[in-house]
């Protein structure tokens, strides 16, 4: 069996004390493995951003292990702890979190300059990058010039720039129409078939998360249920069926409580 | 309960945000500076000796104080303006909780009042240490006596600071209180960049930054070559261009700003986002970064001025004589006078200096000074402005006065220069040391070492010797512009016989020294000479005619520029506080991608720097033609000449302008260095 890049340990993550304390994790096991594409669904305020969160070191966990390549992520500090949010994990938002005020180019270079990596190579990757996005032709726009699809895009590239061992994202879809969707979950999903990405990918979008190649259902904190795709039978439509079919069960019937 | 409120509130605002709190304490000592300068001890020195001058002076305090006023409200306005952008998160949540937009209206208006009397509290007994201290070292510095001296204090001084200082914080907050009531809650709440302003073509701000260059370059030209001050037509003219050509340079400067992010693309560091933060900031708020500009420039050129006069009227080393005394009736009995006096013993020397008109005989009137050969010589030097001038002043020359070897060659030992020798049909000419700068000196001298010969009443006398421009007498006792000095012997043969002893006398050393000082020596025999009857001038009139010009001079135009560096470099400090607190989610957001806080600091230190050192740099191109500028319109030919020694006081001027800004800078980045803090953890939580 392969060595998992990421592996969660007995996560705890509890918010407030005593009465009016909420377990948004209560103890969550699972583990990544290199080139997985794993999505993670569940009610809202199941947790999931808590989760994802506490990975890319933007919460603290209460208690628990999260292991990076077999590396503690809670004892990172300094320089470490920069370097692994820079350049260990990618980081897809809801929002994509452009700074509006630099072109694509510049957005999709800034980690370069924050990790000081030479220039070279950067350009090198940032053409690669542009072309498989299909955003070369607003490298010199700024946000407000592109539409959401491009802009995610954009973010993406960024995520990727420094070749990331995990692409976390949370939500990449939810701010976008169904076909921006479906194109990212395209190139997402391309990505991890052809350069094995490892991707961890939080959705409330059955049909983007029937791109996944396994899915972690989350219920009050914990896992509740995993549905993995059958390869290479299973087609993406007999999948995205399973899923709805788990959904349903979890929200007791009624299909939009995700 | 609601005042616990208030007080705390406003009590975490001075702590919070210290750069509002100092333009407060600054604003408020300000007005009471300008205010109390009636008190000054220097000023009621003053009054006693030039009371018109001082009274026209005075009389400008009310302009001053409502300059003062105007510029000040913006200080204020910019000020609290960034304070409730600051609170805005705050006060939405107020209102989100129910308050009422009336009772949040009260609770403001409550929270500005009382930290208006804080610093009411805090800023008065500053403002009067200072001005106390202003007073006792201009007092210390130009040498006047200390003793029995009041305090600068002033009640009214006092009263119409508050006033001042309350009206236009409440005009400033009733405006900006009328902005807050028409913002909706959400914008309140969410700190989000103003969003970007609409962008024309690029090629349109090239053209504005060529064209605001362009016609800078111009208002310099003119304000240099004087061109500027021959009429009022043209300074406007001048001005209007300097203002437009900043304003279009900083409206075109982003186009710069834009190729220097580009250059920082893919380099290592946070370069490209410096720039762009600070593109954003130049296209956000171009007028006020113009404005601030213009202010830097108006402080130093205001400092460049003040000081070369203060330093001018300062430097005047021609003076020799402390007195001199006149008797029209009996005027040889001066010495024994001043001896029954006991006044002989302060005196170094005493000495007669006859001076009076040619004797007029009724035949040759009209060509009592025949100046043919000297004329010709002039004529044959190349043309200038100097040339004709003195043509014009030597061709009339009606009627002019004769001066006495002997007492002028006293006057010239007490100075400790050589004596003018001269034979009995030889005369020096003596020129008003005032009108005559170094070239037209050169050009008389290259004249008199030609030994021209002149003809006063049919005798023909050689010049000799250099042109003399030594006062024979003390202060205004007499005025020559031109004179002869001649050999007693030709003195008594063509002196008109009513001609006038001016008894001259210098104050001894060790006596000046007992008085501690010149000015305090002076008033002394003033006081003793009063109660007799003898005519006399002292060196103390010109010494407070100097002062007066030194002290006014530089108290309003340090006082103008001290004003105008705070303004300016407040409103640069809290807009780009103001813009990294909208833009705060971008620095979370870099965070998420792995950047140092120190990473973030240095970013920010750099949007400091440059946003502080574009208008200061602009201001002290500026300033180096606008000092001169001033120069070419006010100076005498005399202070001209000085330039280089004028551009030496320029440089430390501008030394001292980066110092305030570097203090600025530090204040600023220290301000911003604690924002970015909070950034990092509200992106770490607990
Ligand atoms: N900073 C916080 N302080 C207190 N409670 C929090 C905080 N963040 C999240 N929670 C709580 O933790 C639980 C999990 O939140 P989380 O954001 O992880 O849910 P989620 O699964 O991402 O939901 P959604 O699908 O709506 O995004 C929720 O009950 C939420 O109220
Ligand atoms: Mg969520």
């Amino acid at each position: 069996m392969k060595q998992a890049i990421l592996e969660i340990e007995s996560l705890r993550k509890y918010y407030g004390r005593h009465e009016n304390q909420t377990k948004a994790l209560d103890g969550i096991s699972f583990k990544v493995l290199p080139g997985e594409f794993l999505g993670i669904m569940g009610a809202s305020g199941s947790g999931k951003s808590t989760l994802l969160n506490c990975i890319a070191t933007v919460t603290r966990p209460t208690d628990g292990h999260i292991l990076m390549g077999g590396v503690e992520v809670g004892a990172l500090k300094g320089s470490k702890l920069a370097d692994y949010r820079g350049k260990e994990i990618g980081y897809l938002f809801q929002n994509f979190e452009l700074l509006d005020n630099l072109t694509g180019q510049e957005n999709i270079l800034l980690p370069i300059g924050i990790h000081g990596v030479t220039e070279k190579e950067g350009n090198k990757r940032l053409r690669e990058l542009a072309e498989y996005f299909e955003i070369t032709d607003v490298m010199n726009k700024f946000p407000s010039q592109m539409s959401g699809g491009q802009k995610q895009r954009v973010a993406t590239a960024r995520a990727l720039i420094l070749s990331p061992q995990i692409i976390l994202a949370d939500e990449p879809t939810g701010a976008l129409d169904s076909k921006n969707a479906r194109m990212l979950m395209e190139k997402l999903a391309g990505l991890n078939r052809m350069q094995q990405s490892t991707i961890l990918m939080v959705t409330h979008d059955s049909n983007a998360a029937s791109f996944c190649s396994r899915i972690l259902f989350i219920q009050d904190g914990v896992i509740f249920h995993e549905l993995r795709r059958k390869v290479p039978n299973e087609t993406q439509q007999l999948f995205y069926e399973r899923i709805l079919a788990v959904i349903a069960q979890l929200g007791g019937g009624s299909a939009n409580v995700l | 309960m609601f005042f616990d409120l208030v007080r705390r509130n406003s009590k975490r605002n001075r702590r919070e945000n210290g750069l509002f709190f100092s333009s407060l304490l600054a604003a408020i000592v300000a007005f009471y500076i300008i205010l109390s300068l009636p008190n000054q001890a220097v000023m009621g020195f003053l009054k006693e000796m030039e009371s018109g001058a001082v009274d026209r002076l005075l009389s400008l305090i009310p302009a001053f104080y409502a300059v003062t006023l105007f510029m000040l409200f913006f200080l204020i306005y910019f000020a609290s303006r960034y304070q409730l952008e600051r609170r805005s998160h705050e006060l939405g949540m107020y209102l989100m909780m129910g308050m009422r937009r009336s009772k949040l209206f009260f609770m403001l208006l409550a929270e500005d009042l009382w930290s208006s009397l804080v610093s009411i509290f805090v800023g008065i007994p500053v403002a009067v240490l200072f001005s106390e201290v202003i007073s006792l070292v201009t007092a210390r510095v130009v040498g006047i006596g200390i003793l029995g001296q009041q305090s600068t204090f002033s009640l009214s001084a006092v009263l119409w600071t508050m006033a001042g200082f309350l009206l236009i914080k409440l005009a400033a907050f009733l405006l900006l209180s009328g902005k807050f009531a028409s913002t909706e809650i959400g914008t309140l709440l969410s700190a989000t960049p103003e969003g970007a302003k609409k962008q024309r073509p690029a090629m349109l701000y090239r053209i504005a930054l060529v064209i605001g260059a362009l016609l800078l370059v111009t208002a310099y030209i003119l304000a240099i070559s004087g061109e500027a001050w021959y009429s009022l037509a043209a300074m406007g003219m001048t001005l209007s261009m300097g203002i437009a050509g900043t304003l279009l340079l900083f409206f075109g400067l982003r186009t710069v700003l834009d190729t220097l992010a580009k250059r920082q693309t893919g380099k290592s560091g946070l370069g490209v986002f410096t720039f762009r933060q600070l593109q954003e900031n130049v296209i956000g708020q171009p007028i006020s970064l113009a404005v601030s500009s213009l202010l830097i420039l108006g402080a130093l050129c205001c400092f460049g001025y003040g000081v070369s006069m203060t330093l001018y009227y300062g430097s005047d080393d021609t003076h020799t004589l402390d007195y001199t005394f006149q008797d029209a009736e009996n005027p040889l009995v001066i010495p024994e006078k001043l001896k029954n006096l006991g006044l002989d013993d302060c005196f170094e020397s005493l000495f007669d200096m006859r001076i009076g008109h040619i004797l007029s005989e009724d035949d040759n009137e009209g060509e009592m000074l025949g100046m043919n050969e000297v004329l010709a010589l002039i004529e044959q030097e190349p043309d200038s402005s100097v040339k004709s001038d003195l043509l014009g002043e030597y061709n009339n020359l009606n009627n002019p006065y004769i001066i006495s070897l002997s007492g002028y060659n006293q006057l010239l030992a007490a100075a400790g220069e050589p004596p003018i020798m001269l034979n009995n049909n030889q005369a020096a000419i003596y020129g008003y040391a005032a009108f005559t700068n170094r070239e037209k000196a050169e050009l008389i001298n290259r004249v008199l070492s030609q030994k021209p010969e002149v003809v006063v009443n049919g005798e023909r006398l050689q010049l000799s010797g250099t042109l003399q421009t030594r006062n024979p007498v003390t202060d205004r006792s007499i005025t020559l512009y031109f004179a002869l000095i001649v050999p007693d012997e030709t003195f008594d043969r063509l002196a008109d016989k009513s001609y006038t002893h001016y008894w001259n006398a210098i104050l001894s050393h060790q006596f000046v020294q007992e008085n501690s000082g010149l000015m305090q020596a002076i008033q002394q025999v003033n006081q003793k000479l009063d109660t007799t009857g003898i005519h006399y001038e002292s060196y103390l009139q010109s010494m407070g005619r100097q002062l007066f010009y030194q002290v006014s001079s530089s108290y309003l135009t340090l006082y103008l520029a001290v004003i105008f560096l705070i303004i300016a470099n407040t409103v640069i400090g809290i807009q780009f506080l103001t813009q990294q607190r909208k833009t705060g989610r971008r620095y979370q957001t870099l965070v998420r991608l792995g950047s140092h806080y120190e990473a973030l600091c240095l970013s920010a230190k750099h949007q400091i720097q440059w946003l502080f050192a574009l208008p200061a740099v602009v201001a002290a191109v500026g300033s180096l033609f606008g000092v001169r500028a001033l120069f070419s319109g006010f100076l005498s030919p005399d202070m001209a000449e000085n330039i280089p020694g004028l551009y030496r006081i320029a440089f430390v001027i501008l030394f001292l302008l980066c110092m305030v800004e570097y203090g600025y800078m530090l204040a600023v980045t220290r301000a911003s260095s604690k924002y970015i803090l909070t950034q990092m953890e509200a992106n770490r939580e607990e």
